[in-house]
């Protein structure tokens, strides 16, 4: 044996993995991106009078929009975990419970449940409240950004639930079992073995998911939560212009969620791997 | 703890899957550094017997004792395979991880090893099955005889007393073969306790202390490898070596 072996890869052979050689050449599809914001732009400097004023009034409406998103998908990847580990439980109330959950959710419209969240949650708890004798709870008020990430996170949980199960049930049986015979947990063996394996595989729909959260949101306007969608309608009320408001609006959203998918896209390729 | 014991002593023990008996009351003993063939038809339970010793398969009855620990809780399963290593037909590499992660990771979060002493017996025990130079390489860039001979790396780096072998060649080309078997004969002759399912002739006569012929979940007999071959008792036994022998 000549030489001490190395043992950090270098980059070098780290791109010789089939199938994971980080190509130099950008998306093509990013043009797709440019473009749309390049009209916007020009929409918004030849027509400042209604497209920038437009512009200006929802403004507030995007960044609601994005963080009312993203803040409800972190807590969807936590509650989808959980849930698909749960679909899997050998223990049978546990199964039962995750089951249970997946199936009343994706059956119920996720407008109905938000308007559940809103008008009727608020009245159980304050009539538990009553009951209880616990003034806290008896003048409950629903919180309209509270409602919505809760909303959005309960129904979304259970769709991202069953893509962890699918993606953890894909990970051959071969892989737990090699990590339980070497001593580790259960726990130990999802977490190092099983689950970042999964991760890799169910990126494409998680971000599927993701995108498709983004256009979702547009519901929570409903609720009184003064999103994109919510503050187009206020500006239309105001100024009665709808073909303009609503182009707007549109590509506005089209914006977002065309730069997502390229962002799914390039963190899909960067984790790619070949078993 | 008596040295004399035998370190597997496996009783009496049964194994449904759904209808099918797989394995009907075995009884057998492994002695401290013997190196033990099981030999049968597919669907005689030899791979089913061998996982219940780690208790990757559980049985309905009977009761099985690994170096004096029985395998009847959850910690004590644990134990149990911190003691046994295990070689699977398909390799079963971490996929997602580097040659020397596969080796390092088992120690570092069951053994609480320090990055450096793990990558370090990482780095012995590749080169005692003589890849070294794979260390970075991902099971994928592999060929099957250099997974199998990683994976019986990982598993001797958790310090195992024993190790099983779950048909570790019968995935392999003819010409790997070779190179998986001569490391477990080294292994074999450093005075490892194995139990081997295989029917690599070869690697009976020069390492089986002992040889077990099973069918339909039952012990049919149980000799030494020459005996066996040479005048077997059971005309079942007699009918099945002639069959493996002659291929």
């Amino acid at each position: 044996m000549e030489g001490q072996p190395k043992l950090v890869p270098n980059e070098k052979e780290l791109t010789r993995i089939p199938g994971a050689e980080p190509s130099t050449r950008i998306d093509p599809w990013w043009w797709l991106v440019v473009a749309v914001v390049a009209l916007v732009v020009i929409l918004t400097t030849t027509k400042p009078d209604p497209f920038g004023r437009i512009l200006l009034f929802v403004r507030d409406g995007i960044v609601v929009t994005v963080s009312i998103t993203i803040a409800s998908f972190v807590f969807i990847l936590i509650v989808g975990m959980v849930g698909g580990l749960g679909r899997l439980a050998r223990n049978r109330f546990i199964r039962g419970i995750s089951t249970l959950y997946v199936e009343i959710v994706r059956g119920i419209p996720l407008l109905v449940q938000l308007i559940w969240w809103y008008f009727a949650f608020p009245v159980v708890i304050q009539q538990i409240g009553r009951w209880l004798d616990i003034p806290a709870m008896a003048n409950y008020q629903a919180n309209a950004i509270f409602t919505a990430i809760a909303g959005l996170v309960f129904c979304y949980g259970a769709y991202m639930t069953e893509i962890y199960r699918a993606g953890i049930q894909s990970i051959p049986k071969g892989q737990t079992e090699a990590a339980r015979s070497l001593g580790m947990s259960y726990f130990q063996a999802m977490r190092y073995v099983v689950l970042p394996q999964a991760v890799r595989v169910i990126l494409p729909p998680v971000g599927n998911e993701f995108i498709a959260l983004l256009k979702d949101s547009s519901l929570v306007s409903v609720v009184a939560v003064a999103d994109l969608t919510r503050r187009g309608r206020e500006f239309m009320a105001a100024h009665f212009n709808p073909i303009e408001v609503w182009a707007m609006v549109a590509l506005l959203y089209l914006v977002m969620t065309l730069f997502s998918a390229r962002i799914v896209a390039w963190i899909e390729k960067k984790t790619r791997f070949e078993r | 703890m008596n040295i004399s014991e035998p370190i597997i002593k496996i009783e009496r023990v049964h194994k449904h899957f759904g209808r099918v008996h797989a394995l009907r009351g075995v009884t057998m003993d492994v002695q401290r550094g013997e190196v033990v063939v099981i030999v049968g038809p597919s669907g005689s339970g030899k791979s089913t017997l061998l996982r219940c010793i780690n208790r990757l398969e559980e049985y309905d009855l009977g009761r099985i004792v690994v170096d004096g620990i029985p395998l009847d809780s959850a910690q004590n399963i644990n134990t149990v395979r911190k003691e046994i290593g295990i070689v699977f037909q398909s390799f079963n590499l971490f996929a997602h991880l580097t040659v020397t992660e596969n080796l390092t990771l088992a120690q570092r979060v069951v053994h609480r090893r320090s990055k450096e002493e793990s990558q370090k017996i990482a780095i012995e025990l590749l080169t005692k099955v003589g890849i070294p130079e794979k260390a970075c390489a991902y099971p994928i860039q592999l060929s099957g005889g250099q997974q199998q001979r990683v994976a019986i790396a990982r598993a001797l780096a958790m310090n195992p007393k024993i190790m099983l072998f779950d048909e570790p060649t019968s995935a392999l080309d003819p010409e790997m073969i070779k190179e998986v078997l001569d490391v477990m004969l080294a292994l074999a002759n450093e005075g490892m306790t194995m139990v081997v399912v295989s029917h690599e002739m070869g690697f009976v006569r020069a390492a089986a202390d002992r040889m077990i012929f099973m069918d339909e979940g039952q012990i049919i007999e149980e000799a030494t490898p020459e005996k066996l071959f040479t005048s077997p008792t059971h005309e079942r036994t007699k009918l099945f070596l002639s069959k493996v022998l002659h291929m």
